[in-house]
């Protein structure tokens, strides 16, 4: 028996080759695209925090009612939920609908309001300011799930699954 | 199964491939196989594994496909680069190894992307200084009559690959603060409630900028990607259809004023509508003198490559790119020019037909989709807007090239991200993906 010519095996390891090569492309791109879409059917990938990965786009969705937690507050239980209905003012003072006792909190210190389906928080003149994620508020911003609001000492989340 | 480790064993089919792809490439060569294709292929797999690892310490939880998808592209990249000029290839290798060494600096130095909010108008103005500056005298630099690169010395980058980042870094914190105004409030005109002027401005400036790097650059491809991902992040930011409609409008308006005044955009334009064409070809004067090809030479060559290829290729190694004329000396004409950067996308469907030219734009398409998935999970405003405009921008490129090789659009010189031979190109792409991988590390997170 003589050994092949190198020359004469050529030609099909190149075919072989060349089919070889789509079949790894496509079936890692299969996967990929599998792995893919088993992620959307589930909705969230598992490190995701319960609630955030359906908070969709930026664009207001219809959700569950629009509310505050509290996270920490003087005289408030950390868990609680306040129901924002149209709007609410939060402050120091008798006036208002959330009421704080926090020495950095103004009468009127800030107001949420519903417009055309978003929440909006805007700081009434406040002397020290709201804090929309541990940024100072400085003109009405419209809140997403799971913003944190601060005043002073206080903090609540902004929650609407 | 962890991020990571889905992550470490998609890597592997991209080295099987470009090992594969090296193999055929020295039988077609010298109808040997010997075992440098292995060592290319391990080589390859050692420089992914050290992105992986640089992800793996910086971003634990980061999406796990977007890594190896831009592997798999770059791995067809550079073994089309190696068998056009050898040369390419060695550059186009150290240039990873940098772009690699930039990526890592990025995940390493920018663990808060939230930073880079504050710098936005100071990188607004760098992205901007950057696009004009090709235009500037000395360091400027024309290439086929579109100003994309800068020349210092013997280097030579293009600027709009660095600016389209920083573009996306500024609209996606300015619109973050404005969208709420751009939504609500202003005047009603003609039925249609208008943002307040004081609003407006920013964005008419923005569509002027488009218009101006049209003038100014001369290239409908790189303007049409600025404005088509400033056009994408105003539709996600509001969720109003009417942005983006009205600015496409705006925009292909403008774009006919200054395609039916500058020379050079109306000579594309000829060459996308009529490519084979005698006059615009260049057939009239062909042996006589080097020759000299008309300005839709090279997109009816990139066709011709395309239908040559069929549904399987002709393998890799296998396409003429260039053909040696004998009378009036040896001249060395290429029948793809510019097959390293524009026409890589032809040559790669030339050699691996329809099926492989697919396989390329759906690695892109998945690419892009993990590039919005990082977008809706992001948990801010500005994660999910950056995310959206960099994956955007990024998809934007690819239409512009694939296109306009395909005869979609006119012919403009954009590269193919991580495929197009180009050190600007790929450094560029490498902080993008960098940038993309930290936004799915905060999002996905477990808190």
């Amino acid at each position: 028996m003589t050994a092949l010519p190198l020359a004469d095996l050529v030609e099909p390891v190149s075919v072989a080759l060349k089919f070889g090569i789509v079949a790894v492309l496509y079936l890692f791109l299969a996967w990929v695209a599998r792995s893919s879409v088993a992620d959307l059917s589930r909705g969230a990938v598992g490190a995701v925090a319960p609630g955030l990965a359906d908070a969709g786009g930026l664009s207001p969705t219809a959700g569950g009612e629009p509310r505050l937690r509290v996270e920490r507050a003087v005289g408030h239980q950390p868990g609680d939920e306040y129901d924002i209905g149209p709007g609410a003012v939060i402050g120091r003072g008798s006036q208002v609908d959330i009421k704080i006792d926090d020495a950095y909190a103004s009468g009127k210190h800030a107001r949420l309001v519903r417009q055309a389906g978003v929440v909006i928080v805007e700081d009434l003149g406040s002397t020290n300011g709201t804090f929309l994620n541990e940024e100072p508020l400085a003109g009405p911003q419209p809140l997403q799930l799971g913003d944190r609001i601060r005043i002073g000492d206080t903090e609540f989340t902004y929650l609407d699954d | 199964m962890k991020p990571r480790t889905r992550e470490a064993l998609a890597l592997l089919p991209s080295a099987l491939l470009i090992t594969a792809g090296f193999t055929a490439i020295f039988l077609k060569r010298s109808d040997f196989v010997g075992n440098t294709s292995l060592i290319y292929g391990g080589a390859f797999l050692a420089l992914c594994l050290v992105g992986h690892l640089v992800i793996r310490f910086t971003a634990r939880n980061a999406d796990p496909f977007l890594f190896p998808l831009v592997a798999l592209v770059a791995c067809f990249g550079l073994v089309e680069l190696y068998r056009i000029d050898e040369s390419f290839a060695r550059s186009q290798a150290l240039w990873f190894v940098i772009g690699l060494g930039l990526f890592a600096a990025t995940m390493f130095a920018l663990r808060d992307y939230h930073q880079l909010e504050r710098y936005r108008y100071t990188i607004a103005l760098g992205a901007i200084v950057l696009l004009i500056l090709p235009r500037f005298p000395l360091i400027g630099q024309a290439t086929n009559g579109a100003y994309l690169s800068i020349k210092i010395g013997p280097l030579s980058f293009q600027a709009a690959e660095f600016a389209k980042i920083g573009i996306v870094i500024f609209l996606a914190s300015y619109l973050r603060d404005t969208r709420q105004v751009l939504i609500h409030g202003g005047r009603k005109v003609l039925g249609v409630s208008l943002p307040p002027l004081r609003h407006l401005g920013p964005l008419l400036a923005i569509w002027g900028t488009a218009m101006l790097l049209l003038i100014f650059i001369r290239d409908l491809g790189s303007s049409l990607m600025f404005f088509g991902a400033f056009l994408a992040l105003i539709y996600v930011a509001t969720g109003k259809l009417r942005f983006p409609l009205i600015g496409i409008g705006a925009f292909a308006a403008g774009a006919y004023l200054v395609g039916s005044k500058v020379g050079h955009v109306q000579d594309r334009v000829a060459a996308w509508r009529h490519p084979f064409d005698p006059i615009l070809f260049g057939a009239a004067d062909v042996t006589p003198r080097p020759p000299e090809y008309g300005t839709s030479y090279q997109l009816a060559q990139s066709l011709f490559a395309q239908a040559d290829g069929g549904l399987f290729g002709r393998g890799f190694g296998q396409a003429e790119i260039g053909t040696t004329i004998s009378s009036g000396g040896d001249v060395t004409t290429p029948l793809l020019p510019a097959s390293q950067t524009d026409m890589i996308y032809a040559l790669i469907t030339n050699e691996t037909g329809l099926l492989g030219a697919s396989a390329i734009i759906l690695a892109y398409l998945l690419f892009v989709h993990r590039g919005f998935r990082v977008a809706i999970l992001a948990r801010d405003p500005f994660s999910k807007l950056l995310a959206t405009g960099l994956t955007a921008v990024f998809a934007l490129q690819v239409f512009v090239i694939v296109g306009g090789v395909t005869k979609v659009i006119p012919l403009t010189g954009v590269t193919l991200p991580f495929v197009s031979y180009g050190g600007s190109s790929i450094m560029a792409n490498f902080v993008l993906l960098a940038l993309l991988l930290r936004v799915s590390e905060d999002a996905r997170r477990p808190t």
